[in-house]
């Protein structure tokens, strides 16, 4: 009898799962966060406050996905949320937000030429790209994810940058 | 008149052989006269009685034999009931047994019964590990527990204990993988129980990478419900507590490593939290460690 219960008891002993695989990216919902955020933050010309609210991403990154889901259930005032992807930079067509993942960094300046005329917010993930016309760049300071802000860089492309982005910012240029 | 002569001679004659060897015999060997013919209920009452005599509640026999009646009558009635009152005096009688019988006279005897008794503690106790009954799973452990030492004070119950912690925390741990919101109260429990653990073998790989896996899924559970409408203050609070979750997560998965505990869980494990800590570099480590498929 004592044996059949050492059985029931080795039974129970099982080991819990990780979650990432079926789940979300941490660090792709909380950049989600972030992007949600600057739409409150940032005033985009009128011209741009009609029709849909498009997140254009250039690049490979979970965070795509995440901004799918997030125009489920979100809007930038009246406007639907849409996510473009541009696999290059010559694809790149109107849009309020353009992020630039890591490994398309070095196509920066050739986004910048495409964006101009535009009223694109332009969000990059990588060192030296303030310098190069990146409006927010997301850095990480002590683990965590924050944000530089370069407002020259915002403003040359006509949109307004509230003061409290700038206070929410880790450095502001 | 000779005949009612007859009927009264018989009569007295019956009730001498079965009243007349009580004659001076006191109550627990009338006890054990009934225990002999196999008639418990009254073997009960005489012993019963005994509780009563000063003189007998001395003697090592009246608390040896108590415990085996009760006993006997727990297997017979309630060896389904785990709060069996029958089974308890068993026990508290053995008990009083250990501490007066300074002779050894019933030592071989009663460490069976207790060994009987612990091993019915150990059933119920694993028939109770569920999200219902898991507080009495743990006193009929100690129970079991008691029985053991009081059996053999040397014996080494280490490996059990952590074998019966591990099941609880399991059990635990999974009724809590159910819950669509997670009780913060329970997940301490749960933590609590893998410490426990811990504390009795710091090398023990399954606590080790479960305590690892509940820092990590709070922080993920955290995340997961952030609303994307969360303000940027909110939002880097969160952070430090997410970041904070993850870290106290790392060591536990890093000696479960260490251990080469559940290996290819592990390293996804580790990987998860170091893109959890923004720490691309031990991120990319942990995911070339990966099985290639």
């Amino acid at each position: 009898m004592k044996k059949l219960v050492s059985i029931v008891l080795c039974l129970f002993i099982l080991n819990s799962g990780f979650k990432l695989g079926n789940t979300i990216d941490t660090n792709a919902k909380i950049k989600a966060v972030f992007i949600y955020n600057f739409t409150k933050y940032i005033e985009w010309p009128q011209s741009y406050k009609e029709g849909e609210f498009t997140i254009g991403i250039i690049g490979e990154t979970s965070l795509y996905s995440e901004l799918i889901k997030m125009t489920e259930t979100k809007k930038v005032a009246n406007q639907t949320l849409e996510v473009k992807k541009f696999e290059t930079p010559s694809a790149v067509t109107k849009c309020h937000i353009l992020y630039v993942c890591k490994d398309k960094s070095s196509d920066i300046n050739d986004i910048i030429k495409k964006l101009k005329n535009n009223s694109t917010l332009l969000v990059t993930e990588d060192n030296g790209l303030m310098e190069k016309g990146s409006g927010i760049n997301f850095i990480i300071k002590d683990n965590r994810q924050k944000f530089e802000l370069n407002k020259g860089n915002v403003e040359k492309y006509k949109l307004k940058v509230s003061s409290n982005l700038e206070a929410l910012a880790f450095t502001v240029k | 008149m000779t005949k009612r002569i007859y009927i009264l001679f018989i009569s007295l004659l019956f009730t001498q052989v079965v009243f007349g060897q009580f004659i001076g015999k006191d109550a627990v060997s009338k006890a054990l006269f009934y225990l002999q013919k196999n008639e418990l209920d009254s073997s009960k009452k005489y012993i019963d009685e005994a509780d009563l005599d000063q003189e007998l509640i001395t003697l090592p026999k009246t608390w040896y034999y108590k415990s085996l009646i009760y006993k006997d009558l727990y297997k017979l009635n309630e060896k389904d009931n785990k709060n069996s009152p029958l089974r308890l005096t068993a026990v508290e009688s053995l008990k009083k047994l250990t501490e007066i019988d300074t002779t050894k006279e019933f030592i071989e005897s009663a460490q069976k019964m207790m060994t009987y008794l612990a091993s019915t503690f150990y059933n119920d106790a694993a028939r109770s590990l569920n999200p219902q009954a898991y507080k009495n799973a743990e006193e009929y452990y100690a129970k079991y527990r008691e029985l053991i030492l009081l059996s053999n004070t040397g014996t080494d119950l280490l490996q059990q204990d952590i074998k019966f912690k591990l099941a609880l925390a399991s059990m635990l741990n999974q009724d809590l993988e159910k819950q669509a919101k997670k009780d913060s109260t329970k997940i301490e429990e749960v933590k609590g129980v893998y410490k426990m653990v811990l504390s009795l073998d710091t090398n023990n790989g399954s606590a080790n990478y479960n305590i690892g896996i509940i820092y990590y899924n709070e922080a993920v559970d955290l995340i997961n419900n952030m609303d994307y409408d969360m303000d940027l203050e909110k939002l880097n609070e969160m952070q430090d507590v997410c970041i904070n979750l993850f870290l106290q997560s790392l060591p536990y998965m890093l000696k479960s490593y260490d251990l080469k505990y559940n290996e290819e869980a592990t390293i996804k494990g580790l990987e998860n939290i170091y893109h959890g800590l923004n720490d691309t570099e031990k991120e990319e480590f942990f995911k070339n460690l990966e099985p290639k498929n």
